[in-house]
């Protein structure tokens, strides 16, 4: 066969070509994964961290898209280690995603928008994230608080669960102690510390390798402190608050500064591997703080002459006068606030929590770094009990 | 990329990417499949998948490529997406071109299966071809959309490995995660 006669051959064969079935059978054993079946369970990490990526970024990253990153970290372990790397902390995400995002801290350039509902006759209260700016619209459910009342003071009890108030379930969070006059309150941590089994689903090379502690029995710790006070016109005159921050040092404020957050709840096996703290447990007195503790003060309000009232500006986001509305601020910056590149005014001036009436049981909740939702909700739910400045 | 030598009829391979060479047009190039389906595209299409871009802009791609690693079904599915974008619409400037394109796209991975889907995945990051990759990826997320754990295993076939304590702690975090 000549040249000229082979190419003419070829030019006249259709485009397709199928080799013959010998060619074909040795091509398919020698090309692996040509016929086996397909497993996804064997997709290389990177291709399903790429699907996983967009999982989380359905929706703009918000709720209730949001579920499906939750669902995905329980479909198996490969896929929950990839979830944990994927899915950023509040504070820098300025979203929700887990449980134990609500004991994160919260953004430092903005403020998650939250509201709280109250029930008056079942004595509850319904902290849920905002999804859109209408607050007739749902939102997602984040915490329920209901009162408990003792002989000498009262407890607020506060759970993932509505149904489930229980100081024993898993659902328990924490809770806020009021002393009897109600100028005093304690906010309680109910579980901080993590458990063995959920340290093993940690990947060896991750950066902040697992120091597990044996498993220690769940306790109830202090975490803040709370106080009322008249201010110096007595009821007349907005009331004065402070909330010392146990777990969180004063440096926190600075750029540079950690809030200590907690890795993980007991029963999840969730940990960000952003958390730039060591797992340590949080036990909390201020003197196991090597650091002065933050304490959070009330922003005082200014006096209106021509209004005849006590007014701050909660940028649209309180509409009902209360005296239960609050804005906290870092307190003036008295205990060495030096090194933060801002003036003590600018330092003082940036809203951490905001809490104000919008209707008969509808309230806003604002919150940011470096307080997390539920320390924000613990102290909102101080200020509806607290009996000072009420006439 | 490796270049196996199959024999066919008892003529070499390397005649007849010699034959190819003279007797394809300029700018047309020869894929063949694992599975020994070949496809002629223009150069254009071809550079969509880096791998080859790469191999042209380095003077060492023959005018016949073998693909070892993508069987013919999967390699003609991905060939039709390459010919439809190899001219990406510019949003802004027409819009009704972008609107059509993804009309195309939406039809396109309506037809296909699961498998076929996660198939394309591998061959595309083979290739590396960005635009389907992140296009069956997206299609893959939605598919996820909206389901409980136990729904995705099921699609995807995935075991569950997690201890009952483990399946327990994540059964109470979705119930707060679907609790309203």
């Amino acid at each position: 066969m000549t040249l000229r006669s082979l190419i003419l051959e070829m030019r006249s064969r259709p485009h397709r070509v199928v080799h013959d079935l010998a060619a074909a059978a040795a091509a398919a054993d020698s090309t692996p994964g040509s016929s086996q079946d397909y497993r996804w369970s064997d997709i290389p990490e990177e291709l399903l961290r790429e699907i996983l990526i967009r999982v989380e970024a359905a929706d703009g990253g918000g709720w209730p898209s949001r579920r499906s990153v939750v669902a995905c970290a329980g479909v198996c372990r490969g896929w929950r280690l990839l979830v944990n790397e994927t899915v950023a902390v509040p504070e820098i995400s300025s979203k929700l995603t887990f449980p134990i995002s609500l004991k994160q801290p919260g953004p430092r350039d903005s403020l998650v928008q939250c509201f709280i509902k109250r029930n008056r006759i079942t004595q509850s209260y319904h902290l849920y994230l905002g999804l859109t700016n209408s607050l007739t619209d749902d939102g997602k459910f984040l915490l329920a608080a209901c009162k408990l009342k003792h002989t000498t003071c009262t407890d607020y009890i506060i759970s993932l669960r509505s149904d489930d108030m229980s100081r024993r379930s898993q659902a328990y969070v924490g809770k806020v102690r009021s002393n009897f006059l109600g100028t005093k309150f304690t906010v309680f941590d109910g579980n901080l510390l993590p458990s063995t089994g959920a340290a093993k689903l940690r990947k060896s090379r991750s950066s902040n390798p697992a120091k597990v502690s044996p498993k220690v029995p769940l306790g109830s710790y202090p975490v803040a402190h709370i106080t009322y006070e008249l201010n110096v016109l007595g009821s007349r005159g907005p009331r004065k608050m402070q909330c010392v921050m146990d777990t969180i040092p004063t440096n926190a404020m600075e750029s540079q500064g950690v809030a200590s957050e907690p890795s993980e709840f007991p029963f999840l096996g969730t940990r960000s591997t952003f958390s730039r703290s060591q797992s340590k447990p949080l036990r909390c007195s201020s003197s196991h703080l090597k650091e002065t503790p933050l304490v959070l003060s009330n922003k005082t309000p200014r006096w209106h002459e021509q209004l005849r009232c006590w007014c701050l500006n909660f940028h649209g986001r309180v509409t009902v006068a209360s005296v239960k509305n609050f804005q906290l601020v870092a307190a003036a910056a008295a205990s060495g606030g030096g090194g933060t590149g801002l003036s003590p005014e600018r330092q003082n001036e940036r809203i951490i929590l905001q809490f104000g009436k919008v209707g008969k049981d509808m309230f806003t909740m604002d919150y940011g770094y470096p307080i997390s939702a539920f320390q924000a909700f613990a102290i909102c739910l101080s200020s509806f009990e607290t009996r000072i400045a009420c006439e | 990329m490796s270049s196996s030598k199959k024999s066919s009829d008892g003529k070499s391979s390397e005649i007849e990417e010699a034959v190819a060479s003279l007797t394809m047009p300029f700018n047309k190039i020869l894929l063949t499949s694992s599975d020994g389906e070949s496809f002629e595209i223009d150069e254009a299409v071809a550079r969509k998948f880096q791998i080859i871009a790469h191999m042209i802009e380095d003077d060492c791609a023959g005018k016949a490529i073998p693909i070892d690693n993508v069987t013919g079904d999967i390699l003609s599915k991905i060939i039709e997406y390459a010919k439809k974008h190899v001219v990406e619409p510019d949003e802004d400037e027409d819009e009704e071109a972008k609107k059509k394109l993804d009309s195309w796209d939406a039809k396109f991975v309506e037809k296909l299966d699961l498998e076929t889907i996660f198939k394309i995945i591998l061959a595309a990051n083979y290739l590396n071809f960005e635009g389907l990759l992140g296009f069956a990826s997206q299609t893959v997320a939605d598919y996820i959309k909206d389901k409980t754990p136990e729904e995705v295993r099921e699609i995807f076939n995935i075991e569950n490995d997690f201890t009952p304590e483990e399946e327990e702690a994540i059964r109470k975090e979705n119930a707060w995660t679907f609790n309203g």
